[in-house]
């Protein structure tokens, strides 16, 4: 073997070795939990979603898939140089919707195609940073932003357009929780946010335009925070935010609990959020709703996961409630590739077809 | 017992209890709501379809936006502003500009082919995914609702149902309050009614100012909307300059607006608006 491919293979064969032996991390909020890791650790984004970081890559290959299949020399790590990196996802699915009394459909379709980019411009520093939706349909950007880390590691400011951070970022957009805070990998916004990683803690306020992606169209402004604490096994936060906006158009204001614990195979997530809206209905509406989770990682590349989602769309309404329970089977078989095959059981109030919904699903998850 | 051990322990029954106290929350069982989970009266009840060029809209409103879109779109965070609740979803869609393309309006009246909103449900928009998210395809009775009142002229909800006492103003583009990004050379008043323009063209019965100085702007015209006749549009002779406006109308003393029924606008209505962008000072 040439000196040449021994100095390129050693360290990558090193840093895969050490990866075996490190918890393990993931986009999805679960993996996090099962690590006790922050969501800055797999990627680019502290608060988590979008571009891998080189651990991330690298454990995706190794300790998410259930065999590798590709060789272990130079794994990609989605730097390309010393500057840029780049990574993407694509979600194709096929998916069947039956709703009482209408005929069912199902359809092959295209959910997304993402393409991230970061620019380190001053490594540990500056960097620019583009989530790019390619399809379905023209390309429009997700997230567009700067982050400058005022302590390397520690404290970053950011400035563009971002995910907000409140409570868990799920895969799921269409989550109950997520529909209510209306924020989600779906609606970013514009502004400025402020994060800062301590030991434990972790702590992010952002200030948004509070238009979900949409023209500023007033002088209102949305604030958000979310504060984290992760000791190891379990972890805590809470989340709050409030939408300045005229009063022809109402307030709106929630906050949030969320927390996860794993024990061996198996980790628990929950969050429950509280929103006041005051530009529903005549007077405004209390809102809540809740999420439960349930994972067991059966073994490398497998795992089951169990939700249970609840929805309280007007508390002063009684018999108004909807709920949401999936079952979903997570297939890695190789690296970055993904197949996910679920159920879901909506119920609502026998009144309402459509809430009253059950999907069936099968998504194929590329991704790098 | 170590006290990381102990923490370990107590967060674990923690979460255990959280955990069966959010799935112990049940569905309601609907009782005494209508087919939106609204109290009987508060809401249309979710009735099916039914062809009516007098309630086409309100009929939408009932079947499609408030029970399916509302769920994320409505309150002060709906996606991309897109506010489809009952107070707010004509205002929010009709002649209002796409934000994910510019080009066309979320609904365009007299033409569904060029309506933002419906090529989203039909799944042909240039960007994005199919609504409802997640959700599955409307049904195609749905589907030609909407697009058979795009094709009629998106009229409003018929006055019977909004304003029993008078005629109101059901929405203004730019909006009271709106920070407007884009040139703009006409304001839009949408009237819960089909409105007299013989009156909306007497003197001072529409007005529209510059704020800071209370300087009338002129007028170029003042016309119903073709095909629909809720709606005035109200035209400057130029482009507007950045800067604050307001849009008046007269809704006191004899003279005044009023519908073609004879109601009369029910108060002096205002809205004011900055234009960012805009034609020559």
């Amino acid at each position: 073997m040439s000196p040449l491919i021994l100095s390129r293979l050693v360290p990558s064969l090193a840093l895969i070795a050490a990866l075996f032996m490190a918890p393990s991390a993931r986009a999805e909020p679960y993996l996090a939990v099962q690590s006790g890791l922050k969501c800055a650790q797999c990627h680019v984004n502290p608060t988590g979603g979008g571009l891998r970081t080189p651990f991330g890559n690298l454990w995706a290959q190794t300790q998410l898939a259930a065999r590798k299949l590709g060789s272990n020399k130079d794994p990609w790590t989605g730097q390309v140089g010393q500057v840029l990196s780049i990574g993407g996802n694509v979600r194709a699915n096929y998916s069947s919707i039956q709703v009482p009394h209408q005929q069912s459909s199902n359809a092959f379709e295209l959910q997304e195609a993402r393409l991230y980019l970061d620019m380190a411009l001053i490594q540990n520093r500056l960097s620019v940073y583009l989530d790019e939706r390619m399809g379905p349909g023209n390309a429009d950007e997700l997230e567009a932003n700067i982050r400058l880390w005022l302590k390397p590691g520690s404290l970053y400011i950011k400035a563009g357009q971002f995910y907000l951070p409140f409570g868990w970022r799920l895969e799921d957009d269409n989550a109950y929780v997520r529909q209510l805070s209306g924020i989600s990998m779906q609606t970013p916004d514009r502004g400025v946010e402020i994060g800062m990683d301590r030991g434990q803690w972790s702590l992010q306020l952002a200030v948004t335009n509070g238009a979900a992606g949409g023209p500023e169209v007033d002088d209102g402004k949305q604030v958000t925070a979310r504060l984290e604490f992760v000791p190891g096994a379990w972890r805590v936060g809470i989340s709050a935010m409030h939408n300045n906006v005229p009063e022809t158009v109402g307030d709106r204001t929630g906050v949030g609990a969320f927390g996860g614990y794993h024990w061996r195979q198996f980790s628990l997530l929950g969050e429950i959020d509280l929103f006041k809206d005051k530009g529903l209905g005549a007077s405004g509406r209390d809102l809540m709703a809740s999420f439960a989770e349930a994972n067991w990682r059966m073994r490398q590349g497998h795992n089951l996961k169990l939700t249970y989602e609840w929805y309280e769309p007007d508390r002063d309404v009684s018999e108004d409630e909807q709920a949401r329970t999936s079952l979903v089977y997570e297939w890695s078989p190789m690296e970055y590739l993904q197949a996910r095959f679920g159920f879901r059981y909506f119920h609502g109030i026998p009144q309402n077809d459509f809430q009253n919904r059950r999907e069936l699903f099968l998504q194929l998850h590329g991704f790098f | 017992m170590p006290p990381i051990q102990l923490y370990r322990h107590r967060a674990a029954l923690a979460l255990a209890g959280a955990t069966v106290l959010l799935t112990s929350c049940t569905p309601g069982d609907g009782v005494g709501l209508d087919a939106n989970g609204r109290p009987p009266g508060e809401s249309g009840g979710g009735q099916p379809p039914v062809v009516s060029e007098a309630n086409a809209f309100r009929t939408i409103q009932d079947t499609i936006f408030t029970p399916i879109c509302s769920v994320c779109h409505a309150g002060a965070s709906a996606p991309l502003g897109l506010r489809l609740d009952s107070a707010n979803a004509y205002a929010a869609i009709v002649n209002v500009p796409s934000v994910q393309v510019s080009s066309l309006r979320r609904i365009n009246p007299g033409d569904p082919t060029n309506s933002y909103l419906l090529q989203k449900v039909e799944g042909r928009a240039a960007v994005g995914s199919r609504m409802p998210l997640g959700g599955g395809a409307l049904p195609q009775a749905s589907i030609d609702l909407l697009r058979n009142w795009i094709a009629a002229g998106a009229k409003p909800p018929a006055a019977s149902l909004v304003a029993p006492d008078g005629l109101e103003v059901t929405s203004t583009i730019p909006a009271n309050g709106e920070v407007s990004v884009s040139m703009v050379n006409e304001v839009t008043v949408v009237f819960s009614e089909p409105v007299d323009v013989a009156l909306a063209l007497a003197a001072n019965q529409v007005q529209l100012l510059a704020e800071r100085t209370g300087e009338r702007i002129a007028l170029q015209s003042i016309t119903l909307q073709e095909g629909n006749d809720s709606v005035l549009k109200v035209r400057p002779a130029a482009a507007l300059p950045p800067g604050s406006y307001e849009l008046r109308l007269n809704g006191s003393g004899a003279a005044r607006l009023a519908g073609v029924s004879g109601r009369m606008l029910k108060r002096d209505f205002s809205a004011a608006f900055l234009v960012t962008v805009g034609g020559a000072q």
